[in-house]
């Protein structure tokens, strides 16, 4: 997987594309790592390019919607392709992440 | 189509692909996804779980019988019913729902059912779709 991160101030736009399993979850980890830590980051996700998810790029979403919300930030997931969206669906993702 | 992995330490990718590579397995792209992430999970779990140091095996079964997809997971790791622990809570609100344990949850929702039996020292693990 491939992870573009853009910064404008406090917006992030943060575009990875490809699979999101356990194999590169540890590299979308890392690079989500700054906005973790950032203090009222404003991140969108342009999730057009992610095929796949699997629970372990879920835990991903979840942290980093629990550290921005907490930092004041927000987190906006965009474009989702139907079978990743169907994931959140599942697991009730989709009514406790933002997605347009 | 019957396959046996040994040991297993860092090669779930492995075993995921060869399980999906299956003549068994169905052409539709949209299920393919939907299988390949149950198994994912399933795969995950015995790779990670089964064995103290992961030099164990895994045997993977994949049988069709009629547009019935059946997927059998055995290992000889400790004696594991991942179908015990409680399905998430999905009603939380993102500060309340707790990082991970979604899984099972998750192969169990995408599979027609998923079976555990502990048989001849085993855990046996059957998953099964229409196709």
């Amino acid at each position: 997987m491939n992870v573009q991160i853009e910064q404008n101030e406090n917006q992030y736009r943060v575009a990875p594309a490809g699979r999101l399993d356990t194999n590169s979850a540890p590299q979308f980890q890392e690079a989500l790592e700054p906005l973790m830590q950032a203090v009222q980051a404003h991140v969108t996700v342009d999730c057009s390019g992610l095929e796949y998810t699997s629970s372990q790029g879920l835990r991903l979403f979840l942290m980093l919607q629990k550290s921005l919300s907490k930092n004041g930030g927000s987190l906006v997931l965009t474009d989702m392709q139907p079978a990743v969206k169907e994931v959140f669906d599942i697991t009730g993702f989709s009514n406790i992440i933002t997605i347009r | 189509m019957y396959q046996r992995f040994e040991p297993i330490a860092g090669i779930a990718g492995v075993i995921i692909d060869a399980v999906m590579d299956s003549p068994d397995m169905p052409q539709d792209p949209a299920l393919l996804l939907k299988i390949r992430l149950a198994v994912e999970e399933s795969v995950e779990n015995i790779v990670n779980y089964a064995y103290e140091n992961g030099s164990g095996y895994l045997e993977a079964a994949t049988e069709r019988s009629g547009s019935l997809l059946a997927i059998t997971l055995k290992d000889a790791g400790t004696p594991f019913n991942p179908l015990d622990r409680e399905d998430p809570d999905i009603t939380l609100s993102a500060e309340e729902r707790p990082i991970g344990g979604l899984g099972i949850f998750l192969c169990k929702q995408l599979m027609d059912s998923v079976e555990y039996a502990y048989r001849d020292g085993c855990n046996v693990l059957t998953l099964r779709k229409e196709v």
